[in-house]
């Protein structure tokens, strides 16, 4: 093994998706949390705190997906998935987008200077936690973190 | 006296009897290991079982999942002699040991499952 080698380093024992992936789902649980807290207390530090914890969400989804669709080519050689590794993938595509969407319509209020944010955040961010803790969950179940060892 | 000389007959008779039934079938698992070229390793509960299988040149192995997970199994040595599909809950992944040797494996998708078949 070369400790140099890329696929040392990113894939088999020492797997980065796995390690990766908790910074989005924190940083976007806590970052929606926070602005349905700016919502109800009309608090403007919170939806502050809000925008920058969805902002590095969205940026921690870039490499997430990448480790994940690298470890797909790479390890499984990019064979057509199936069950729960295909329902995996199509809702961590899903979950980051619906990461990236939500961080982009509070970039556009905040670049159009706009006083309120749009109600229709709210719908959407409550239905991509859900979509992202479903992933999560499938995730952790196919890594095992409940197995032996 | 002729009662006692049939009833020693028939005793003799009895433990030859089963001292021949029982080496005929020592013999017949003898030569069915012997004959039984695959080998088995199941796969559950997020491990290799048995983690270590040592076997003759030529066997095939065969690794059966019977999680309900998803695994792989693929070698760590060197020259990559053998690598699965993923395979799915039932599914199998055979490989036969053509040249003796220590080969080890992992799952690529649980890099903590890991086995080993020894090929002497």
């Amino acid at each position: 093994m070369h400790p140099f080698d890329i696929k040392t380093v990113l894939f088999a024992k020492h797997a980065q998706h796995v390690v990766l992936i908790h910074f989005p789902i924190a940083l976007f649980i806590i970052g929606v949390l926070f602005d349905f807290l700016a919502q109800w207390k009309k608090q403007r530090l919170l939806a502050a705190a809000a925008y920058y914890n969805l902002l590095v969400a969205a940026i921690a989804t870039i490499p997430v997906v990448a480790t994940g669709i690298l470890a797909w080519q790479w390890e499984l050689e990019g064979q057509k998935l199936k069950g729960i590794l295909l329902m995996h993938l199509v809702m961590g595509c899903a979950s980051s987008a619906l990461i990236c969407v939500v961080w982009f319509i509070h970039r556009k209020s905040r670049r159009n200077q706009e006083e309120v944010l749009p109600g229709y955040r709210l719908p959407i961010e409550a239905v991509a936690v859900v979509i992202v803790a479903l992933t999560g969950h499938l995730g952790g179940f196919l890594s095992g973190v409940n197995g032996p060892g | 006296m002729r009662r006692s000389v049939f009833i020693a007959g028939l005793a003799a008779a009895l433990v030859l009897g089963m001292g021949l039934f029982g080496t005929g079938r020592k013999g017949s698992v003898t030569s069915a290991q012997e004959k039984s070229s695959t080998m088995e390793v199941k796969i559950d509960n997020f491990s290799f079982g048995p983690v270590e299988l040592t076997v003759p040149v030529g066997t095939m192995v065969t690794w059966i999942n019977r999680d309900d997970i998803p695994h792989t199994v693929v070698s760590t040595d060197d020259s990559k002699t053998f690598k699965s599909k993923v395979l799915d809950t039932d599914e199998k992944f055979s490989f036969t040991f053509s040249k003796a040797g220590t080969y080890p494996y992992f799952c690529s998708i649980h890099p903590k499952m890991t086995g080993k078949v020894i090929v002497q």
